[in-house]
């Protein structure tokens, strides 16, 4: 029976871990003792560099600088007492900060201890030169982010700080690990591990002086993968200068490919500040700074939401061409009013959308029911993520009638669908997803998704990342519509008309959408140019906007872009 | 409980002690509460490893063979569970949420796959006298049991958890040679095995490949995993014949020692109770295993006899891969010393399989 040889294959294996152990700890004993006590081998780490982050053109829109830090490697403490008293002499730290600072930082007699951080050059080079004498000083040089544009593109970037635990419990098999700096929100956060330098380190042993003696191993640092973004600075300033102070967001986006050109958001925040953090300017940030208003929040699209309704009852044969509704400034559904922002008189659908007729649409709702208009909006894939290549977006939300039953316990009314039809309610867009449902219209019938990554380690990113669907709704209603987002521009009366006498030809749809009291959200979005378009905007103002003010930072966000010589835009 | 078992009993609680007081003696000068209740929370792992050896000790092991089929399946949803919540999240995972407790599948894996093969190579139809399984050719001896094992055996490595899953496919060549298969098939298992580590390589992480490869030679990484070994060989010499004594280690106390109280508390106890130390505790696990065989070639029922055998082996082998990655004999896979490390699915699990052990032995006579 072979249960037997078992037996003494163990016999055989616990003689080896016996043997093994009486070698190391009884015969190799005192040498190990030996350097345990005196602990010999100094590690020196060495910092590599974090990946760059470049926009489309190749300029640099996240980069590195080098700082300094002054180590002192543990010795005698009378030496070291001198040495710290020097340190603090150039530094101009006084004496007991120093040695304080280098009693929390110990850790062990052969790891350095930090006692001063991004020392700038000049005082680097005077201790460096002190080394010979202090030989326990050890100068070292480590890349730190630098963001020459503040808070530019700062949510599409994101942020570096120290790993939360939430983080390290999900990244601790990649060898991550306790006090590691990594990314926070958008490039920095999803891309982390090709950004991610690796520590490198030098291995040395020492005498008991602390004298070198010579190098027992070495591993270079390696410097992060440089990753390449599909914004365009000059649009991106253009948009985020737009915005101002207000609560928005812009995005801008090629029609055909998906490539964000431009992602906005406001309020933001200066990336800097936590790198160096002891000015209190983190606490001092706007609650919702860090909110990547672009794809990270939904909102109520208000009326560019009618053109779900539109493409529904135009594809279901609800309505035509020439269905026209006359619109006395109000309309009763169930027990209630509702109400138009004016007064139209008879609109066919051409004029409804130029207009923003509410009542237009209400009829058409109705008639074409809420469920249709749920499935027209996932057609279009609204209430679903983009998938755009950036953390924390989130779904936005479409209703419909076994929603509202199984989560709210409450039947759909059919006040309930002219609200949606109009884009209130409980719809939700993120601009991303506003822009990407303005793409089906420019180019003709895609879908596109939307991404912000070129380019990662020289390694070309394009080819992966557009990705584009049809939308199945027949050409000719796609076509039609197109052309009457055209009007909502050219016709004089139409609600984006300010943006008729842009030297480009523009076409969109705005939307005021009512949140709270006197509070409403202003979206405009639109493609340009008309006949060949080459981009497409989303201009979103939170709660303090309407579609016309939106109208108004796109006009000038174009005509800035249409003066820019770096930009083409035909 | 009488002989044998109370053996079993006593010794497994006196390493699960002292491993708790190894834990104790690694953490307690690290700051923060986290560290402060690790060894608070191995006691409560211990104790309810203590009811779960209770119940098995007292669960007829033959229903087992029953459920085999169940538990695999359910193991193997397990880790297609932590594979699949692994990608959602962008991150590995080797662990569950349940609740306040982790589970970490790829440890309950190890006995569950034992099961599986000592009652895969023990079934025998009504009408038979003796075992089939020296009569079954390629495909039934090694080919279908192969499969079975290495679907979970891939998931394992994928989360990524090398040591689990080498030591799993380990116990599948263990539990060939034993069941009584010809051995040419394990001769062309082992080749085959062999012949498969290239192509596994490609797959490894480059953290992984970097711990075998350090394995070679320690100074090619000198931060991560070279130094680990090093500073663990450290540890381990200067505890010399009789140790630093009790909290007293240095290499282990001084942050030297990463992992000092799961793969490496062996080096934190050897650091501190030295060669004698050492001793006992090699002694102790030596009688532990050495219960388990006896028991197994006590036994009649060959279900019975290869699973006491396995899960024996089990246990040895963890210990001596264990120890010998903490001498730098072996490279750093992640393998628990069993009883010692600290993480709750690791305990409950050893004292799962030697409750299983000790029923086993009480059903000797029934057959």
């Amino acid at each position: 029976m072979r249960v037997h040889i078992i037996g003494s294959v163990i016999i055989v294996a616990f003689s080896i871990l016996f043997l093994s152990i009486f070698n190391l700890q009884v015969i190799k004993g005192d040498n190990y003792k030996d350097q345990s006590d005196k602990n010999c081998i100094r590690l020196l780490p060495q910092a590599g560099a974090r990946g760059n982050i470049l926009d489309r053109n190749g300029n640099i829109i996240v980069g590195n600088y080098l700082s300094y830090d002054v180590m002192i490697m543990p010795q005698d403490k009378k030496v070291i007492d001198k040495t710290l008293e020097k340190v603090g002499e150039v530094l101009g730290i006084n004496i007991a900060e120093i040695k304080s600072r280098f009693k929390k930082g110990y850790l062990a007699p052969f790891i350095p201890v930090m006692v001063a951080s991004n020392v700038d050059s000049k005082k680097a080079v005077v201790l460096g030169e002190l080394k010979t004498d202090y030989s326990s000083i050890i100068i070292q040089a480590h890349p730190l982010r630098y963001y020459p544009y503040g808070k530019l593109a700062c949510h599409v970037v994101g942020y570096l700080n120290e790993i939360d635990h939430w983080r390290l419990t999900k990244l601790e098999d990649y060898g991550y690990k306790t006090k590691d700096i990594v990314g926070f929100g958008g490039v920095e956060e999803k891309y982390d591990y090709y950004l991610r330098e690796d520590e490198g380190a030098l291995s040395i042993e020492v005498d008991h002086r602390g004298r070198f003696i010579r190098i027992l191993g070495f591993k270079p640092p390696k410097d992060g993968k440089d990753i390449q973004l599909t914004l365009d600075l000059e649009i991106q300033k253009i948009a985020e200068d737009a915005i101002g102070d207000r609560k928005a967001s812009v995005v801008i986006m090629d029609p055909f490919s998906g490539e964000i050109l431009a992602m906005a958001s406001n309020p933001g925040f200066n990336p800097a500040i936590f790198i160096n953090k002891k000015n209190n300017s983190i606490a001092a940030l706007d609650n919702s700074a860090l909110i990547n208003r672009s794809i990270s929040a939904g909102f109520a699209p208000g009326s560019i939401f009618k053109l779900v309704g539109a493409s529904a009852g135009l594809e279901t044969n609800k309505i035509n061409l020439a269905t026209t509704y006359t619109c006395t400034g109000s309309m009763r559904v169930g027990n209630r009013d509702f109400k138009c922002w004016d007064t139209h008189g008879d609109e066919n659908l051409a004029q409804a959308i130029a207009h923003s007729c509410d009542v237009y649409f209400y009829r058409t709702g109705l008639l074409l029911g809420p469920q249709a208009i749920h499935d027209y909006a996932q057609k279009f894939s609204l209430g679903k993520v983009t998938g755009i290549d950036l953390p924390y977006e989130v779904n936005g939300f479409v209703p419909e009638p076994l929603w509202k039953r199984i989560k709210l316990f409450q039947n759909w009314y059919n006040g309930d669908t002219a609200n949606f039809v109009i884009g209130q309610g409980y719809t939700l867009l993120t601009p991303v997803q506003a822009v990407r449902f303005m793409a089906v219209f420019a180019n003709k019938g895609d879908l596109v998704t939307p991404f912000i990554i070129r380019n990662i380690g020289g390694k070309d990113m394009l080819k992966s990342r557009i990705k584009i669907t049809k939308v199945h709704i027949k050409d000719r209603v796609i076509n039609y519509l197109r052309q009457d987002l055209r009007g909502v521009v050219n016709d004089p009366t139409g609600t984006a008309n300010i943006l008729a006498n842009l030297p480009v030809s523009v076409a969109g749809k705005t939307g005021t959408a009512e949140v709270g009291r006197n509070q409403t959200h202003g979206w405009f979005v639109g493609f340009f140019p008309f006949e060949k378009p080459k981009y497409v905007i989303c201009v979103f103002l939170e709660s303090s906007g309407s579609g016309h003010s939106a109208s108004a930072v796109a006009k000038q966000i174009i005509g800035a872009m249409s003066q820019n010589n770096s930009i083409n835009l035909n | 409980m009488r002989g044998n078992n109370l053996t079993i009993l006593i010794v497994a609680v006196l390493i699960a002690v002292i491993g708790v007081m190894s834990i104790y003696s690694s953490n307690y000068q690290k700051e923060g509460l986290l560290w402060q209740t690790i060894f608070q929370r191995q006691i409560l792992w211990i104790g309810l490893g203590l009811l779960l050896f209770f119940y098995m000790s007292n669960f007829n092991y033959r229903r087992l063979w029953d459920i085999t089929y169940i538990v695999y399946g359910v193991i193997t949803f397990l880790l297609f569970l932590v594979f699949v919540l692994g990608i959602v999240r962008l991150g590995a995972q080797r662990w569950l949420r349940l609740g306040w407790f982790n589970l970490q599948p790829s440890e309950v894996a190890k006995l569950i796959m034992v099961i599986f093969l000592a009652r895969y190579f023990s079934s025998k139809s009504s009408s038979e006298v003796s075992l089939p399984v020296s009569r079954y050719g390629i495909f039934r001896g090694l080919i279908l049991p192969f499969i079975f094992i290495a679907f979970p055996v891939g998931l394992i490595i994928e989360q990524p958890d090398l040591g689990s899953g080498l030591l799993v496919m380990f116990m599948f060549i263990i539990m060939v040679f034993l069941s009584g298969v010809r051995l040419r098939y394990l001769v062309i298992l082992t080749v085959f095995v062999g012949l498969c580590f290239p192509v596994v390589w490609n797959y490894l992480r480059d953290y992984q490949k970097d711990r075998l490869l350090v394995f070679l030679n320690p100074n090619v990484d000198p931060l991560g995993a070279g130094y680990t070994v090093i500073q663990s060989k450290i540890a381990i010499g200067s505890g010399q014949l009789f140790g630093k004594g009790w909290l007293l280690g240095t290499q282990s106390q001084l942050h030297f020692l990463p992992e000092s109280h799961t793969d490496f508390i062996f080096a934190t106890f050897a650091e501190e109770w030295g060669f004698v130390g050492c001793v006992i505790l090699l002694a102790l696990y030596y009688i532990l295993i050495r219960q388990g065989i006896k028991i197994a070639s006590k036994t009649g029922d060959y279900f019975g006899k290869l699973l006491a055998c396995g899960i024996s082996l089990m246990l040895g082998i963890q210990v001596f891969i264990n120890i010998c990655m903490n001498m730098g004999l072996a490279p750093v896979v992640g393998v628990p010393l069993p009883l010692m490390s600290y993480g709750g699915s690791s305990i409950m699990t050893t004292f799962v399989a030697l409750g299983i052990l000790v029923n086993i032995n009480k059903k000797r006579a029934v057959f």
